[in-house]
């Protein structure tokens, strides 16, 4: 009788099964023109003011357009296009005198955004309906980035440059929220043109056009924020992007729907030479988005997400340490498992930089005189940028030659940084070293083995590999490294307080202009500013400033180059490599190029929802016969037992006592043997 | 029994007072305020403004004394606040992740149980003969591997491999059967070996007591003997053992969740140790007490009803 019941129960369990299928999604869901995307955690705020990692960007970027925004297809250099802006800005040089009577030479913008955009509908505005979008939408934008109890983090790239932002600034926490309705003196409206605002500069700053590409500069419906508070940030966005947010379940899924009050925005009808070719410019001129919705499945475990994506539950995928063996053969191809899968690699540099950053001010590693250049020559030619690219990133990415990434206007591919050349004997490291006063890495006046100090944060394994790496390479040249670990918010402050001798940083663009990266070699950014290693190079600093102010052209890529030869004789850094992302997606999801600065790439996303639909029915059908076989063996295997036993239980019909003590000796011994 | 609950609940409150404290003082000697706003703040450079703003919003600017005062006042009353990290109101979350996380937790407890004890019950029975060697090696097999293979190993095999389930996600209601589906099986083969095994030995103990002989003595089947008095009997130290599995069973499932991405709370106190939101942390830690507690009380309860010996005064 047991067995027929654990038969019954494993004939249950088969049917529940046979009733059920494996597709994550709502039904019906994914056979309809949806997007499925996948975030590794909960976004921590999607307030445009605030947000500022790339994955929260990817779903925020959708909810909250701004004045200008990148050509989805161009390169080299990357485009601007209007977006909600309705003409280029007006730039006209404006001159005041400030309150110490000096005269400054500024700029003012103007801007003017198009008429009869909306809002998407929300209860917040009068009868539900979207409220028209006008200057002021913008100003208040700007309002909150200057709000210390915002915690924009853009605000630094704007409080010393637009007039009166400081003063406006610290008036909140006397005002609170109530200073919204003073007005913000460097950004103000027209009187007479309610579309039309106006921005004041101290100093010339074409840069300004790429921060109004960003979020932070999106109009923002301050009925919405009032209303909502905190969960404006999270549960409540309200926007007028392409796309809105229809649902958000922590741990669980973003669900965006296309907005019905967006502005009418198109499919770019030109692209780059090849882009015809791979198929973009299918949907040319359709109006976006292409795919009604898009869901973010949250999957904080990497496993998880390609495990989704091997069954065509997701469109793409990333490649990392899960499934790198799996998705790339040698020479970095794609495996034939994934080709058969109609999966597509994509290949992109990043606009980022990882270097080494010297602290200029430290008496052993810092300073200006040849010999202290040398011995920073001398170390940086030691460094092996392929032994990072090989340890950390499979082999995959670049060797940084400057500080400028590839993509950014500035870099130049053939450029070859001479204290770059790494040459595995160390000939010319050795003898700069010796020359700087170390002869194989002792001090030529005490004889005593140069030490070095490596701050660093690595407490995972994969620092700790960092560190062995750094180490070892430095260590070649006879000096002595010695690392100092601590936790990350102690080493910040160490790095602020110019308490370190050598880090190692990262750095990824805010926008595609040379400004943003060699801004971080700029002597007055230095700490705790951008400038982690204090470097102040007054030549440097004065083409810094020149170059800031100029347009795209031979001169603005003369004065770069003049810049880059001063910081690569000086060696305040050592450039090591830029990344190179790899990307994984399904022929089914059309239009696919990746974009190194714009977050907002999935509006131009189509999918061949036929063709998902199929394949993910032909590779999700269940296979029972593991478990009919297991069970039969169950069952098999225990029939002989059950006779036993029988056998035992009849014996003791027969004769009461023998059977009696052999049960006793059994559990006797079974005891012993389970203690 | 009632005064005994009532008495029991009573003797909890210095507890949580002593948690709230511990968590107070563990906090303030592993983080300073600073390092938390510097966390928290989306910036890469906060300055020095901003962290002072960042700590007067969420109240660490005040006294000690005072801070103190408010942890431990709001705790008592379930005011926990909002978090630190995203401004999001605590009991929300709560709210939203207990319903999963307790639907999969039961369910892997209550079936995870039964099994045991059904396998405990048919090895005794079968003991001596070859299913129960077998039986034996199979748990020590099931045993000897790491909850993190069963999960991996597992999700790959069922969910990828023979696809019997969703690998991850999770629909409310009747639907949700599905999703949990997998996760279950995993979580109460994963403790099965060890509980079976144990369980066995309970059983086997009482097998050999002189009122089973007694029965067996007046004609009474094996089976009876085995169900009707041995079980009753061994319920005791079953009890006993499963409570204290009860904080294996919440860190036992944030592995689960997390990988079946199930939105439930397991990561939630994990996730806010890691980005150092204090908020959260001692909301988490506190009701870990309570439930803790709680458990403790149900064990009480629970030696009342199997056995007629004991009696809760």
């Amino acid at each position: 009788m047991r067995n027929v019941s654990f038969i019954a129960t494993l004939a249950v369990f088969a049917l529940t099964l046979a009733g059920c299928n494996n597709n994550p999604y709502p039904a019906g869901e994914s056979t309809s023109n949806v997007l499925y995307r996948t975030l590794s955690d909960d976004p921590k705020s999607l307030d445009p003011s605030v947000t500022y990692t790339v994955d929260e960007a990817q779903v925020t970027d959708l909810i909250y357009p701004s004045y200008f925004q990148y050509h989805y297809l161009k390169r080299d250099p990357f485009v601007l296009q209007l977006n909600l802006g309705a003409k280029e800005p007006v730039r006209e040089p404006y001159v005041f005198t400030d309150k110490h009577g000096k005269t400054v030479k500024g700029e003012r913008y103007t801007f003017t955004i198009k008429q009869g955009l909306r809002f998407q509908d929300d209860p917040v505005f009068p009868g539900g309906k979207g409220r028209a979008i006008t200057a002021n939408d913008f100003i208040y934008s700007f309002k909150r980035i200057a709000d210390p109890g915002v915690h924009s983090p853009v605000a630094s790239f704007f409080e010393d440059k637009v007039v009166g932002w400081k003063e406006y600034a610290a008036e909140f926490e006397k005002k609170g929220k109530a200073h919204y309705d003073a007005s913000l003196p460097g950004v103000q409206a027209d009187p007479r043109d309610p579309y039309t605002f106006r921005v004041l500069l101290n100093q010339p700053y074409p840069q300004l056009r790429f921060l109004m590409a960003m979020h932070f500069t999106t109009p923002i419906p301050r009925e919405a924020v009032e209303k909502y508070g905190e969960q404006f940030a999270l549960q409540h966005p309200v926007g007028s992007g392409p796309y809105l947010m229809s649902e958000y379940r922590p741990k669980q899924r973003i669900v965006l729907i296309a907005n019905p009050n967006r502005h009418p925005e198109f499919y770019p009808t030109e692209g780059q030479p090849g882009d015809r070719e791979a198929g973009l410019l299918r949907d040319a001129g359709k109006q976006l988005p292409l795919a009604q919705k898009v869901v973010f499945n949250i999957n904080k475990e990497a496993v998880t997400s390609w495990n989704l994506f091997q069954q065509g539950y997701l469109d793409a995928a990333g490649v990392g340490n899960t499934n790198y063996q799996q998705v790339i053969a040698k020479a970095g191809m794609l495996t034939e498992e994934m080709k058969r899968k109609g999966v597509q690699l994509k290949r992109d540099v990043q606009a980022n930089i990882y270097y080494i950053a010297f602290n200029m001010k430290d008496p052993v590693v810092g300073g200006y005189t040849p010999e202290k250049r040398k011995l920073r020559q001398a170390i940086s030619l030691a460094i092996d940028s392929q032994a990072f690219i090989d340890l950390f990133s499979q082999g995959i990415g670049r060797q940084a030659e400057s500080i400028i990434p590839p993509g950014v206007f500035g870099y130049e591919p053939e450029y070859k940084n001479p204290y770059r050349r790494y040459d595995p004997d160390l000939t010319r490291a050795k003898q700069l070293l010796a020359e700087a006063g170390y002869p194989n890495g002792a001090d030529k006046k005490t004889g005593q083995r140069l030490i070095l100090n490596f701050d660093n944060s690595a407490t995972t394994p994969a620092g700790r590999q960092l560190v062995g790496l750094v180490t070892k390479q430095i260590e070649r040249l006879g000096v002595k490294v010695e690392s100092r670990s601590t936790r990350s918010n102690v080493f910040q402050d160490k790095v602020n307080k110019g308490q370190f001798q050598f880090i190692r940083y990262g750095w990824f663009a805010d926008y595609p202009d040379p400004e943003n990266f060699v801004f971080l070699l700029y002597g007055p950014n230095k700490r705790p500013g951008p400038n982690a290693s204090g470097y102040d190079n007054p030549e440097y600093n004065k083409l810094f400033v020149k170059m800031r102010a100029l347009e795209d052209g031979p001169e603005r890529l003369a004065v770069l180059r003049q810049m880059r030869a001063i910081a690569v004789e000086d060696v305040p850094w050592v450039y090591i490599n830029h990344d190179e992302d790899l990307s994984l997606h399904y022929d089914w999801l059309l239009n696919v190029k990746s974009h190194p600065i714009a977050n907002d790439t999935t509006k131009y996303r189509a999918v061949d929802v036929e063709k998902r639909a199929q394949m993910q029915r032909a590779w999700n059908r269940p296979n029972y016969l593991p478990l009919i076989a297991i069970a039969g063996l169950l069952v098999v295997g225990a029939i002989p037992a059950v006779s036993v036993v029988r056998q035992r239980q009849n014996r003791r019909v027969r004769r009461a006592d023998a059977p009696e003590a052999a049960a006793a000796a059994d559990s006797n011994n079974n005891g012993k043997a389970s203690h | 029994m009632l005064r005994y609950v009532l008495r029991r609940i009573l003797y909890a409150v210095p507890i949580l007072v002593g948690v709230a404290l511990l968590t107070f003082v563990l906090f303030y000697a592993s983080a300073s305020p600073q390092s938390l706003a510097r966390r928290n703040l989306s910036t890469r450079n906060p300055t020095q403004e901003q962290i002072q703003q960042w700590l007067k919003d969420h109240g660490y600017d005040k006294p000690l004394s005072v801070q103190f005062k408010n942890h431990v006042t709001g705790l008592l009353v379930f005011r926990f606040g909002k978090s630190d990290a995203t401004g999001e109101p605590i009991w929300n979350r709560i709210k939203q992740g207990a319903g999963p996380s307790g639907l999969v937790a039961s369910l892997v407890f209550l079936t995870g149980l039964t099994a045991a004890i059904s396998f405990a019950v048919a090895v005794a029975y079968f003991r001596g003969t070859y299913v129960d060697y077998f039986g034996t090696f199979l748990c020590v097999l099931l045993m000897s591997i790491v909850f993190i293979v069963y999960v991996i190993g597992l999700q790959y095999l069922l969910g990828k491999i023979l696809k019997y389930g969703p690998i991850a996600g999770f629909q409310t209601g009747i639907a949700a059967w599905k999703f949990v589906l997998l996760p279950v099986v995993i979580g109460v083969l994963a403790g099965l070996g060890s509980e079976t095994r144990l369980f066995r030995t309970f059983l086997l103990d009482e097998i050999n007591q002189d009122y089973v002989r007694t029965a067996r003595a007046k004609g009474v089947g094996e089976r009876a003997v085995l169900l009707r008095h041995v079980l009753k009997n061994a319920l005791i130290p079953i009890i006993t053992s499963t409570v204290a599995a009860i904080p294996a069973l919440i860190l036992g499932s944030l592995v689960l969740e997390n990988f079946f991405g199930i939105p439930g709370l397991g990561s939630y106190l994990i996730d806010a140790i890691n980005s150092q939101d204090f908020a959260v942390v001692r909301a988490m830690v506190y009701l870990g007490s309570i439930l803790y507690i709680v458990g403790l009380i149900l064990t009480d309860i629970a030696y009342a009803l199997v056995d007629p010996r004991v009696r809760l005064e």
